[in-house]
């Protein structure tokens, strides 16, 4: 078996997001210099913070093989019954609270499904979202709710001139990056991912990691609504429409595997979210059509999931068992 | 430091009826190296699985320390001090050495659930030099070669205080230097105390190491003794075995096979030929004489097949009629070149030719057109659509023949009447209907099943892999004749097996096969049990 | 009469109600009974003017379901239909429509529409079918994705504006219900010859069942997947016919909400998502349950919310039934 072309093939394979960065940054720049410029990559790194926070939550996920299409109507339902909230003249922190609670509750229900009830977690998923969505339709009235002044300054202002975006991003990566890293559950999740059954034997309780990346997906996806509601003002009838999608590429871009174990948020998950938003703002600073985004998104995404694939392949393929050795052995 | 004496007494086990451990009992004293070996189907892997905590025996009992151990999980073998390090190794590739090492324990800082790095990677360093393995704790798992994953294997074990390493068939992926580097840390792990189990086929290693030495056959300890008592010619022998229930149709190539006992005193420990019993029969197609093989014009040739990591430089012929064996022991390669010849894998070098032409590029499906027909080893992995009917899975291969026109529209009566021929050819059991799901069937008649499949494309050459594992001796019987029956037919039968004695019974000529070669090979008149065997556990032939 | 039966059997099991559950014909006695349930309660509901209503809308999802039937018995999934409706049929609308149509007037328009629709279709299939079964991705996030792509594709040509104008003949297709009843009949028979009497049908179900066994056993598996997906392809722009010709408008947002319905209708019919089981008279069993819960809820006068609430139910029932039933398969003997 020959190794080095295939090691240099994982490399290629393992790399290639960074390449697209680059490509995306050198053809975006010459197309429009203002592209470039440190203030559009503070805006790139702001917008991109809603997205990156769902992203982080669903790389928990994806990091067990699984998936979870409901954070957009998660983050929609949220979104709804803390304006709700704010439009009965509720302070601040207690719609902070409820969308708290919701994204924890939801997420409580897509673990149960997953784990209590065994629905394969792509149509359990599908179903709440449905739901999800349902629901928060019907506590908005399909209309769009304009959220008092109070909760839209919550999104603007600045912490130590800081803007809260930033903070709360920087926050939730930070937090998350050191579960994955630094504590037990973290490292079981990865264990998990490799092999759920090996996992078994070695005495971790699979069914509870399991349930835990769905709840910690729904309370994600509960903070991103929340940002994402600060920064927009509004809940309109499609807010977090498709945000699972957005999710799902960032962090397959950042390196996180559709097939579990394989994956990390800092700098990976961040960096994904950062690509796509780039890919959005360059369209737009280049007055691109806006009908092509979900194209060109769309594009990037089977790209990122066909790399994905392949590393999985030759991976597969390296880890063979050899039942001789070679003479040429060292 | 204290170190558990194990006793094992009266162990039984059948699965579905068939007797797997029959009232095995030995003891292991603290702090020795006991030697298992034994063919494969011996009772090897059973036995360590409920020691391990994997299985429940349904008789006898096990005492640690002179007090029972009944363990209901692997946890709880674990807990009692048993380790247990498996030829499929159980790390997570994607975590490095030390997070494998504590993935249930890891050190934490304040009691709080942040992992203590530096102690981590200490105490990991520190077992890793014990071991002799001079890696940093840090690096990933996946990184390592097989020898060095194997030692993190048995760090693991160290690392839980481990008082009986078991370890099973350590040797097979591993090169000269790993080998030595495994055993120079058996010593040390001896020296120290550790009680330990060591499974393999290499006897010469298991001769070096064990204290003592227990055998092994057909689920009964034959032998057991001081490593002194032992040389490799009296293991071989105890580890050959004569099952005298089983029987074994008699080749007579002029019509029914008949059944025929082998006599015990027909073959005898001490003379091994075996002497033909085939009845001189009138053959049509050959004008050979009744003793000499079938047609000389090979259907099948290799040559110098190679598939690095794999196997090396295959060649061999099959002729039609003939009923050639492939004999070896577990990891010996000869599935992969089952496969290889089938072309599931691709292979680097060599050549197969199939009734002189030559095939370059093989897939199933050209393989199949071609005239060759593959039974695999795991009939409801790869050999059965467990869900779906006996008339669809026996129908499955054969379809093709039954289009009409370009659409592909199936003549289903045709279909109907080859199915209900092809059951009654394997007397496939009458009381199951053409629609139920194969799933239902007993092992026996699953295999039949997946047998009457590849009947139906009347095969010129076929592979079967393991075609009785698993199923009762009545069965068994009737898959011999449909063999044989075969061979009688004109196709060449290429018949990977690890029973030795179902191999002499039917087989013309037998390979052995060891580590991804071709040993040895044998004409029935100089079939000799302990001269295959030999062969195949890469013990050097004797004098 | 052959004794060859296909691969849907269920095993023999002790219990009369046990057996009435894994019946293929439970689902229609659901429907049954779920009509004569609701037919106090709703107004309207057995009107000559609903049902004929009930079965316009009823017949397009039908396709769809029969099409989806393919790719589930090969234990995938294809979310990218309703885009696929949605693109063919403003593609078809491009092509044919009177006003700025390629073909606009001309007496071939209608035709050479239908064919390029159906093309397209099979085209967008054989897309799936190759990035499932050669580059190995899996099938939710490659037709997740393929649905994106082919929406946005859809609002692009168009701008987001519907198309007017499509011939009359074009539209009698759809729009009349006789010939949507033909042609959905047609194509379901077309369906239902092939799984059940062609090679390809045993070769889909084997594939379902165990791919590992059928590649040995000489079945081309990546081929017949990239067919299944082909095949559902083909019959979303079926159906996106009939949704055009009923609406006789092109239209890029045709059909969005309909997603879940298919696979609903499809798995509560009986197909499973385990791969191996599937049949088209199922599809119909499980379109007809779920546009009765669709069309009694819209008459009931619930909110869409509601209504939308209660499918993401329907879709979860459904998948419990669905390892239901796997799971009581592996156990009965």
């Amino acid at each position: 078996m020959k190794h080095a072309p295939t090691g240099a093939l994982l490399l290629a394979l393992n790399n290639t997001p960074l390449a697209l960065f680059a490509g995306v940054l050198i053809a975006f720049g010459l197309l429009a210099p203002k592209f470039l410029t440190a203030a559009n990559a503070a805006n790139v790194l702001i917008q991109s913070a809603p997205t990156a926070i769902v992203a982080t939550g669903m790389t928990f996920v994806l990091l067990t093989a699984g998936v979870d299409l409901s954070v957009g109507a998660i983050m929609f339902l949220g979104a709804a019954v803390a304006g709700k909230l704010a439009l009965g003249g509720a302070p601040l922190w207690a719609a902070v609270i409820a969308i708290i609670a919701i994204g924890i509750a939801c997420g409580t229900v897509n673990a149960l499904l997953v784990t209590r009830l065994r629905i394969i977690a792509f149509i359990a998923t599908l179903g709440t979202l449905y739901v999800g969505r349902g629901l928060g339709l019907r506590i908005t009235e399909t209309r769009a709710m304009n959220l008092p002044d109070n909760f839209v300054a919550l999104g603007s202002s600045r912490v130590l001139g800081v803007p809260v975006p930033l903070l709360v991003l920087a926050g939730v990566l930070v937090i998350a990056h050191a579960v994955l890293r630094h504590t037990p559950f973290g490292r079981q999740v990865y264990a998990v991912g490799a092999d759920a059954e090996v996992a078994r034997k070695a005495g971790i309780r699979v069914p509870i990691i399991l349930a835990s990346v769905y709840v910690i997906s729904g309370l994600c996806a509960a903070i991103a609504g929340l940002l994402s509601l600060a920064q927009l003002g509004a809940v309109a009838p499609t807010f977090g429409s498709q945000k699972e999608f957005a999710a799902i590429a960032a962090a397959v871009l950042g390196g996180t595997s559709l097939f579990g174990g394989r994956g990390n948020v800092l700098p990976g998950t961040l960096f994904g979210a950062v690509l796509i938003q780039s890919l959005e703002s360059g369209l737009v600073i280049v007055n691109a059509d806006p009908y092509l985004y979900p194209l060109v998104t769309s594009a990037i995404i089977f790209l990122a999931v066909l790399l994905d694939s392949a590393r999985s392949a030759v991976l597969a393929r390296l880890s063979r068992r050899r039942i001789r050795q070679e003479p040429e052995s060292t | 430091m204290t170190t558990p004496q194990l006793q094992f007494e009266r162990i039984t086990k059948a699965f579905a009826g068939v007797p797997v451990l029959r009232e095995v009992s030995f003891d292991v004293p603290a702090g020795a190296t006991v030697g298992l070996v034994g063919e494969n189907g011996a009772g090897k892997s059973t036995l360590m699985n409920i020691l391990g905590g994997n299985l429940a025996p349904d008789a006898g009992r096990m005492w640690i320390d002179d007090e029972p151990f009944a363990p209901r999980s692997p946890i709880d073998a674990a807990r009692r001090g048993i380790a247990f390090v498996h030829q499929e190794l159980n790390l997570f590739l994607n975590l490095t050495i030390a997070e494998n090492l504590f993935i249930t324990g890891f050190p934490r800082t304040a009691g709080l659930p942040w992992i203590a790095r530096a102690e981590l990677h200490r105490r990991t360093a520190t077992l890793l030099a014990e071991v002799g393995l001079t890696i940093s704790p840090r690096t990933p798992v996946e990184r390592l070669s097989t020898g060095e994953r194997q030692l993190v294997e048995i760090t693991r074990a160290l690392s839980i205080d481990a008082r009986l390493l078991i370890l099973d068939e350590p040797t097979t992926s591993l090169g000269a230097r790993e080998t030595r580097r495994l055993f120079e840390l058996l010593a040390r792990l001896r020296a120290r105390g550790l009680t330990m189990i060591y499974i393999s086929h290499t006897l010469e290693d298991v001769l070096r190491l064990s204290d003592r030495i227990v055998v092994l056959r057909d689920g009964e300890v034959v032998g057991q003794g001081a490593r002194g008592e032992f040389d490799v010619s009296r293991l071989v022998s105890l580890m050959v075995g004569r099952s005298l229930t089983q029987l074994y149709p008699t080749r007579t190539r002029a019509g029914v096979p008949a059944a025929r006992r082998r006599e015990p005193s027909e073959v005898s420990a001490g003379q091994n030929a075996i002497a033909p019993t085939r009845p001189s029969a009138h053959r049509t197609e050959v004008g050979a004489e009744p003793s000499a093989l079938p047609s000389s014009a090979p259907l099948l040739e290799v040559r110098g097949l190679s598939q690095p990591g794999v196997v090396h430089d295959i060649s061999f012929s099959l002729t039609a009629g003939e009923v050639l064996g492939v004999f070896g022991l577990m990891g010996a390669g000869r599935s992969e070149l089952a496969r290889l010849l089938f072309g599931l894998e691709p292979h680097g070098a060599g050549e197969i030719r199939l009734e002189g032409r030559a095939l370059p590029r093989i897939t199933p499906q050209s393989a199949i057109r071609q005239g060759l027909a593959f039974l695999t080893e795991n009939r409801r992995d790869e050999g059965l659509c467990l869900h779906a009917s006996i008339a669809d899975n026996i129908a499955l291969v054969s379809l093709r023949e039954h289009c009409r026109g370009a659409t592909g529209w199936l003549d289903l009566d045709s279909i109907g009447r080859a199915v209900r021929r092809m059951r009654e050819a394997v007397r496939l059991t009458p009381t199951a209907s053409n629609s139920a799901p194969v799933k239902l069937l007993s092992g026996g008649n699953q295999q039949k099943v997946v047998l009457a499949k590849w009947l139906l494309v009347q095969p010129r050459v076929l592979i079967l892999d393991e075609p009785t594992r698993g199923i009762d001796v009545g069965a068994k019987f009737e898959i011999y004749q449909l063999i044989l029956g075969l061979a009688d037919g004109g196709a060449g039968v290429l018949v990977i097996s690890s029973e030795i004695e179902e191999l002499l019974g039917l087989c013309d000529r037998i390979l052995v096969m060891s580590r991804g070669e071709i040993r040895d090979e044998l004409r029935r008149e100089v079939f000799d049990r302990e001269r295959i065997l030999r062969a195949a556990l890469h013990a050097s032939k004797a004098a | 009469m052959t004794a060859l039966a296909t691969s849907n059997h269920e095993p023999r099991t002790t219990s009369s109600a046990l057996r009435l559950f894994q019946s293929e014909h439970l689902v229609l006695f659901l429907a049954a009974a779920y009509f004569l349930a609701l037919l106090p309660f709703t107004p309207g509901l057995a009107a000559r003017a609903n049902l004929v209503n009930l079965l316009a809308t009823l017949l397009p999802l039908f396709v769809l379901a029969v099409g989806q039937t393919f790719v589930l018995i090969t234990a995938g999934i294809d979310l990218s239909v309703m885009s696929t409706v949605a693109l063919t049929s403003v593609v078809g609308a491009l092509v044919m429509n009177g006003d700025t149509g390629w073909l606009a007037g001309h007496p071939l328009a209608a035709p050479v529409g239908v064919v390029v629709m159906l093309a397209l279709g099979a085209g967008v299939g054989l897309v799936n079918g190759v990035a499932v079964s050669r580059l190995k991705m899996p099938p939710f996030i490659v037709t997740l994705t393929t649905m994106m792509f082919l929406s946005g594709l859809a609002i692009w040509l168009t701008k987001s504006k519907t198309i007017y104008n499509l011939p009359a003949a074009f539209n009698a297709l759809g729009g009349s219900i006789g010939s949507a009843a033909a042609i959905a009949t047609g194509l379901a028979v077309l369906a239902h010859l092939t799984l059940a009497r062609t090679l390809l049908g045993r070769w889909l179900y084997a594939v379902g069942h165990n791919p590992w066994a059928a590649g040995i056993s000489g079945v081309p598996v990546a081929g017949v997947v990239t067919a299944a997906y082909a095949a559902s392809g083909l019959f979303a722009a079926g159906a996106s016919v009939l949704y055009t010709g009923q609406t006789e408008t092109g239209s890029p947002v045709l059909g969005q909400r309909l997603l879940l319905d298919v696979i609903a209708a499809t798995v509560i019919g009986g197909a499973s998502l385990f791969g191996g089981r599937g049949k088209v008279l199922w599809a119909l069993f499980g379109v007809l349950f779920i546009k009765l819960i669709d069309n009694s809820l819209n008459l009931l006068n619930l909110s869409l919310f509601a209504i939308t609430m209660v499918k993401g139910g329907v879709i979860l029932l459904a998948a419990l039934l669905d390892s239901a039933r796997t799971r009581l398969a592996t156990v009965a003997a």
